[in-house]
């Protein structure tokens, strides 16, 4: 979606052909008017002349006509135009409603005078109908989905994307394709696989551990053992990304919730907080590549005591949980003394919250359940401490020989889980001659799939593998020809897997090193770490929950219940017929009660009925709560609604007590962050990554938080119900210690969110002084004030931009690389009127934001990149000097502004533009489709004439009470 | 279909010649004379640097500052003066039209046809186990290829799923009895959609439901049918280079369609590629892929993207010499495999579309190296040579009424 948007406004910043009626645009002074022909001819109904034309036309011939006549100076000839039926009125209806036209210095038809031409305007036009379904969007999905089994389980991302180049998820034009049901066919199984496991639930286990994994040498002089656990100052790598450290002993059995609960403070006599990030991630830890791994949480350290900071997150096997500390007071503190002191971290799960899991009753009702075995109670847990390091060969009772050590590197560092340490051959007082080899000896013959060999990580390579050789053996004697030969990385200390081709039970394994690096020629050889690979399938003890019933007629109330929450009807026999059958069969041969139920469960989620909306329902009422859902929860509607809707027809003013109602529900957050994602762009954001040359204060955490700002300070509006005008400027946000570093405002201390206040001389709060909005319209490097302009224009103002005229060079503004300066550059646009037409509507928007960098940082002067020698390493000044300094004035429409302050206040000057504005981009999201003219006039008619009683959830609630009564159309 | 045939089947490898609705493996079957056709479309959606792209000699690669290095210059033709009618100009909306050649992709209204690459998969691809294979370097939803009603199909993003997919060893009860299930499922949502249409459902919703069920429900039988068959043994050979992670996407992507071309699992291949958000790394360069391709002729801008658009065509310089390296039959499988490598954009920087650089390698065409138009030509005429070069006789295609004819032998 950022490519359509950002390259939509791109475009405007460039010219192509001058055709005949883009000299008309170029020349009006209504600006952004263009006239298309209406793509759909055939549609196109004829106007009828009548009263309402007669005296619509009378009154544009009295306040437009006189510069948008024949030969008028406003150069577009409306006369002309609207004899047209193919005429698209749109902008000129936008352009009168929002009292952009006529200009403010001209005559102004009365409200009343008004009315008649929009309303004339709106009857003319010639609106395609709109597509009458649309398709259930990928993050509909999975929160349906969820609701209806009782899981909580992100899996949008195994759905392809789906919105593709359109701004809402809900766009009727977005059809449905195989590859997409094919995918919701396959996340559905998943779901009610996780819902009701086949083996059962893995029981609930504790982890407590404080060992931490081998860390990159270049990086863990910067953390230290302390007290009964580990120190850690602030690390970013060379090459700038969070550097994290693993913590070993806790492998994640199963898919699912652990509650992760690190007993960890502060260390040291410094302001603020330590912030501990949480990520999970596959363990890696070379020196200057990227890790993978993504951020869980972040606990927040304050107190100078020892606390419990818990987390539950979601991980998957072969995931390692692993810690970055920040705190800007201690980066790269060698063996530091002060930073953030984890004791331990102790791990619980996979958590069910409630036993029987909530899935259960949330499918089967009442049904009686059993459980086998019992789930252990919380104090009969026996949690797992493990501190010391065991390998794979010792865990299988096996053991090695070598073919000779140098005292002090003895076999047994390749097996102590740590290649700071290493085996090495016996090089004092004599070398030993090759060849050199490593025997693992397998005694009770468990099957092994290959070895693992890392280097050890340091020194300068020397005595490294680079070509080996694995033999098998009986009886340690006669080996045979290889199982294995390769070669090997040398100075990489991660592991290195060895995959036999097939699995071996043979008592004796060979390591043979056939080539290693010598830098002196000598036979020398040595490894970090060698261990066995072996399946160590543990047989995780599971708790199984039983439906003891074996009833067709509950399984058909179950189906006939589930089918009511999911296609927000009350379904006859008939046709839940083919439903039934698919439960009733596995039924029948004696299959568990839920495991019988699962396919039609699946079949339901795919049906039609829950899909394709809006449904068929089996009243209004039912259509109307099924909306509802849709809209505020991304979901199906819950028993309080499906109640009402039972009870017979639902009035307006209930309709607004449950969207009241659905608003203060925390599932109303889904809607609240899907919003904010399309209407303002932030979905794809997080792939911008800022230079870490220009703004190297940009890190992960900032990263975290920033889209967090927008969903919780929206939020907040609609709690409070505060004034639409917040949107714009306001004199608080919702921010924590790193927002609130990076915006230079003190005092706030921990990184919970909250509310934050501040002066009039912080440009902060109002949405275009967030970072996120800032950075979006970037790529991490320079910003644009033309690409900020047209997304202020296009989201917040509302002003509908036309493409650009073909044929004229782009301008790219580049900041302090040439003499002119950036608004000198931009201005070229003046010098062009088939250019300035709109961008004097859309660059002064971006000027006045000039004082925010690419991460949304506040600034005086520009930063240019300079150059470093050698490769990149990350420092904490960057690599940039200051050039020119920063020049944010501008002016839109007669409003005159210096800087960010003054445009704001001109933005609040109408209140109703904004509301409007607001109003439009609700519908859209809520509807899939665009406002008809007809119901942009309904939608303006809904605005408050007082900007005190015009309020955010105000608005939302009747956007969503219009949308709802077009159901009964 | 009896399960005997389906051994037969197997019998007789993934490599024969067959259409699924009228197999009929109990006959003697000929062994496959010829080996088969495959084709491969990659878009690359941000353009390229013309003046370093076209040769500045006429006909002579070797003057092409990207093309000068490439190993098989015999085996391939750049087409200079190709376009789209009708969309001289454009934006990135321009990648939709690029294997359709729809005008107007920007257009509020605009509805795709068909590509070019499902029109040839729908003929070619039934014989192996994927009919086609979509990929891109990120999660969009859409890129080049779009299905009979114009639908976008989405492309496939993550270089271990598609490995493993095509490759991967699967439990195969598990997947028998998934497919089972699915098709139950099927059967019911179809009973289901009688009834819908009965009770007076809104018949346009219900066919755009209708249609995706059956196409597939045909898709479960064709991947029921290729459940017996073994999936080939192949060594995963992806890098994991995640400093360069661009520059190995692309290389990963190619790496698989070597492979699924050698091991005859797809021969169908569309790979769109397009960057829009913040800066990418390759060897030279770190910057905005999209913000360098708006150069607006600017030195610094220019010398990075120059340096991200020859690691895109070194890659795939080595994937076509890769598939040259690979004898089959008697010649190689570049041989008979056609790459085509273009771009929606003819200069990104302006987003115009007029002379959009072309390239198709291999397929065993009459190469000739360097192939100027005399005048602007619809980039459709070519789609349509390779469809008769594929067996489809279409008679017109998108904007192109006539089989540009520059390739045949």
């Amino acid at each position: 979606m950022v490519l359509a948007v950002v390259d939509w406004i791109r475009e405007i910043v460039c010219m192509k052909k001058i055709n005949q009626q883009v000299v008309f645009v170029a020349v009006c002074t209504a600006a952004l008017i263009t006239i298309s022909t209406k793509v759909n001819a055939a549609c196109q109904g004829v106007v009828s002349a009548n009263s309402n034309q007669v005296e619509a036309e009378k009154l544009l011939a009295a306040y437009c006509f006189d510069c948008h006549g024949e030969g008028g100076e406003g150069g577009l000839n409306l006369v002309g135009l609207l004899e047209q039926d193919s005429f698209d009125g749109t902008l000129l209806f936008e352009n009168l409603i929002t009292s952009k036209m006529p200009p403010s210095d001209m005559e102004q038809p009365s409200v009343a005078e008004k009315q008649v031409i929009l309303k004339w305007l709106a009857e003319r036009q010639d609106e395609v109908a709109e597509i009458s379904f649309r398709r259930i969007s990928r993050h509909e999905f999975v929160h349906s989905v969820n609701d209806l089994l009782g899981t909580n389980l992100d899996l949008a991302s195994e759905i392809p994307e789906d919105r593709g180049t359109n701004d809402f998820d809900s766009d009727r034009r977005i059809q449905l394709s195989k590859e997409q049901i094919a995918s919701y066919f396959m996340v559905a199984d998943k779901m009610v696989e996780h819902a009701f496991p086949v083996d059962g639930f893995p029981q609930e286990q504790i982890w407590i551990t404080n060992k931490l994994k081998d860390s990159h040498e270049t990086y863990n002089i910067y953390v230290r053992d302390y007290k009964d656990g580990t120190l850690l100052s602030w690390t970013r790598a060379n090459n700038g990304n969070s550097y994290s450290f693993f913590y070993d002993n806790f492998e994640p059995p199963a898919a699912g919730w652990y509650d992760l609960t690190f007993d960890a403070m502060k260390v040291g006599e410094f302001e603020g907080d330590v912030s501990v990030q949480v990520h999970a991630g596959k363990y890696y830890y070379a020196d200057d590549r990227p890790q993978p791994q993504r951020l869980l949480d972040v606990i927040s350290l304050g107190n100078r005591q020892l606390e419990s900071h818990s987390v539950r997150v979601f991980l998957n096997p072969g995931e390692n949980v692993s810690v970055h500390c920040y705190s800007k007071h201690t980066y790269r503190n060698k063996n530091p003394n002060q930073g953030a002191y984890i004791k331990q971290l102790k791990v619980r799960g996979p958590i069910q919250g409630q036993w029987p899991p909530k899935s259960y009753p949330t499918v089967f009702g009442e049904l009686p359940l059993k459980s086998s075995p019992k789930p252990a109670q919380n104090k009969e847990l026996e949690p797992t401490v493990v501190s010391g390091f065991q390998s794979n060969l010792q865990k299988i009772g096996g053991n090695l020989t070598v073919s000779s050590f140098q005292k002090g590197m003895g076999k047994e560092k390749m097996q102590d889980g740590s290649n700071r340490t290493f085996w090495h051959t016996r090089f004092e007082p004599s070398i030993a001659d090759s060849p050199h080899f490593v025997i693992l000896e397998n005694p009770r013959q468990i099957e092994i799939e290959g070895l693992s060999y890392a280097t050890w990580s340091g020194g300068n390579g020397n005595g490294q593998v680079q070509k080996f050789s694995v033999f098998v053996s009986d009886d340690g004697k006669t080996w045979g020809d290889p199982v294995v030969e390769g070669d090997l990385e040398i100075r990489l200390a991660n592991e290195q897997p060895i995959h036999f081709t097939k699995a071996t039970t043979k008592r004796f394994i060979k390591f043979l090193i056939t080539d290693s690096f010598s830098l002196d020629g000598r036979s020398l050889a040595s490894i970090g770490k060698l261990d066995v690979v072996v399946g160590l399938k543990v047989d995780h003890p599971k708790n199984r929950v039983i439906v003891d019933s074996n009833s067709s007629d509950d399984l058909k109330r179950v189906i006939r219940r589930f089918s009511e929450r999911a296609f927000s009807s009350n379904l006859s026999d008939y046709e839940l017929e083919s439903y039934f059958g698919l439960g009733l069969w596995p039924l029948a041969e004696n299959q568990e009660f839920s495991q019988a139920a699962k396919v039609a469960l699946k079949a339901m989620i795919l049906s039609p009925r829950f899909v394709m909306g809006p449904g068929k329902h089996s009243s209004l009422s039912h259509s109307k709560i099924a909306a509802l859902a849709r809209i505020l929860w991304l979901s199906v509607p819950d028993d309080e609604l499906i109640g009402l809707a039972n009870l017979g027809s639902m009035s307006d003013e209930v309709i607004a007590a449950q969207i009241d109602r659905m608003l203060d529900d925390k599932k109303s957050d889904r809607m609240i962050e899907s919003f904010c994602e399309q209407w303002l762009n932030l979905r794809s954001w997080r792939t911008i990554a800022p230079s870490l040359k220009l703004y190297p204060e940009y890190d992960d955490l900032l990263n975290y938080y920033l889209p967090m700002e927008t969903t919780a300070y929206l939020r907040y509006l609609i709690q409070e119900d505060l004034p639409v005008g917040n949107l714009i400027d306001s004199n608080f946000s919702i921010l924590n210690q790193r927002l609130a570093e990076h915006y230079g405002i003190g005092g706030v201390v921990g990184q919970q969110m909250r509310k934050v206040s501040f002066s009039s001389e912080v440009p902060r709060g109002g949405l275009l002084t967030m970072g996120s909005v800032l950075k979006v319209t970037t790529d991490g490097f320079d910003t644009s004030p033309i690409l900020r302009g047209a997304w202020i224009s296009k989201n917040i103002v509302g002003t509908p931009l036309s493409p650009p005229p073909e044929e004229v060079k782009a301008i790219e503004p580049e900041h302090g690389k040439t003499a002119a300066t950036l608004k000198e550059q931009i201005e070229q646009h003046k010098s062009n009127p088939a250019c300035y037409a709109c961008h004097k509507s859309i660059d002064p928007y971006g000027f006045a934001l000039e004082n925010f960098d690419a991460t949304g940082g506040w600034r005086t002067e520009y930063r240019v990149e300079k150059p470093h020698r050698g490769t990149f390493q990350f420092r904490l000044n960057g690599y940039y000097d200051l050039a020119q300094e920063v020049d944010a004035s501008g002016g839109i429409d007669d409003q005159e502004f210096e800087n960010i302050f003054g445009l704001k206040q001109a933005l609040l000057l109408d209140h109703k533009k904004l509301a409007y504005n607001f109003a439009k981009k609700f519908f859209e999201f809520a509807n899939g489709y665009k406002p008809t003219l007809k119901q942009r006039m309904e939608l303006f008619n809904l605005i408050e004439n007082d900007p005190d009683d015009c309020r955010v959830r105000g608005l939302i609630n009747k956007v969503v009470v219009y949308s709802l009564a077009g159901e009964e159309k | 279909m009896n399960p005997t045939s389906r051994r037969d089947f197997l019998k007789f490898g993934a490599a024969l010649p067959l259409a699924l609705h009228s197999l009929d493996l109990r006959k003697d079957m000929p062994k496959r004379a010829t080996p088969p056709r495959r084709v491969m479309f990659i878009c690359n959606s941000l353009g390229f640097y013309r003046p370093n792209f076209f040769p500045r000699v006429r006909g002579d690669l070797s003057s092409s500052k990207y093309l000068a290095e490439m190993k098989t210059k015999d085996k391939l033709t750049v087409f200079q003066n190709l376009f789209h009618p009708g969309m001289e100009t454009s934006n990135h909306d321009s990648e939709k039209s690029f294997l359709t050649g729809v005008a107007k992709p920007e257009a509020p209204s605009f509805s795709n046809s068909v590509s070019v690459d499902q029109v040839l998969a729908q003929q070619i691809g039934n014989e192996t186990r994927f009919p086609f294979l979509p990929l891109s370097i990120y999660d969009r939803g859409w890129g080049c290829s779009w299905n009979n009603r114009g639908v976008a199909i989405p492309p496939m993003h993550d270089e271990t799923k598609v490995f493993d997919m095509l490759f991967g060893k699967e439990d195969l009860v598990a997947k028998r009895e998934q497919i089972a299930n699915d098709q139950l499922v099927v059967k019911c949502l179809c009973r289901d959609i009688k009834t819908l249409e009965k009770s007076g459902g809104d018949a346009a919703k219900i066919d755009s439901y209708r249609v995706v069920i059956t196409e597939l429900e045909k898709q479960l039988e064709h991947d029921a049918f290729w459940l017996d068959a073994q999936k080939p043994d192949v060594a995963n050979t992806l890098s994991t280079d995640v400093e360069y992670a661009f520059s190995a996407k692309i290389k990963n992507m190619l790496e698989l369609s070597k492979l699924a071309f050698q091991t005859d699992s797809t021969r169908v291949i569309t790979f769109s590629m397009d960057w829009i958000y913040g800066a990418i790394k390759v060897p030279g360069a770190t910057g905005g892929w999209h913000t360098l391709s708006h150069h607006g002729g600017k030195k610094d801008a220019l010398e990075k993207l120059i340096r991200i658009e020859s690691d895109i065509i070194q890659h795939v310089n080595k994937f076509l010499a890769d598939l040259d390296g690979i004898k089959e039959g008697d010649g190689t499988l570049l041989d008979h495999t056609t790459v085509v490598l273009g771009s929606n954009f003819g200069d990104a920087s302006n987003h115009t579309c007029n002379n959009l650089p072309t390239i198709v390698a291999g397929g065993g065409f009459n190469h000739q190296a360097h192939s100027v138009l005399d005048r602007p030509t619809p980039l459709c005429n070519l789609w349509l040579e390779l469809l008769n070069e594929h067996n489809v006789d279409m008679g017109q295609f998108g904007s192109g009424d006539q089989n540009l004819n520059l390739l045949a032998t």
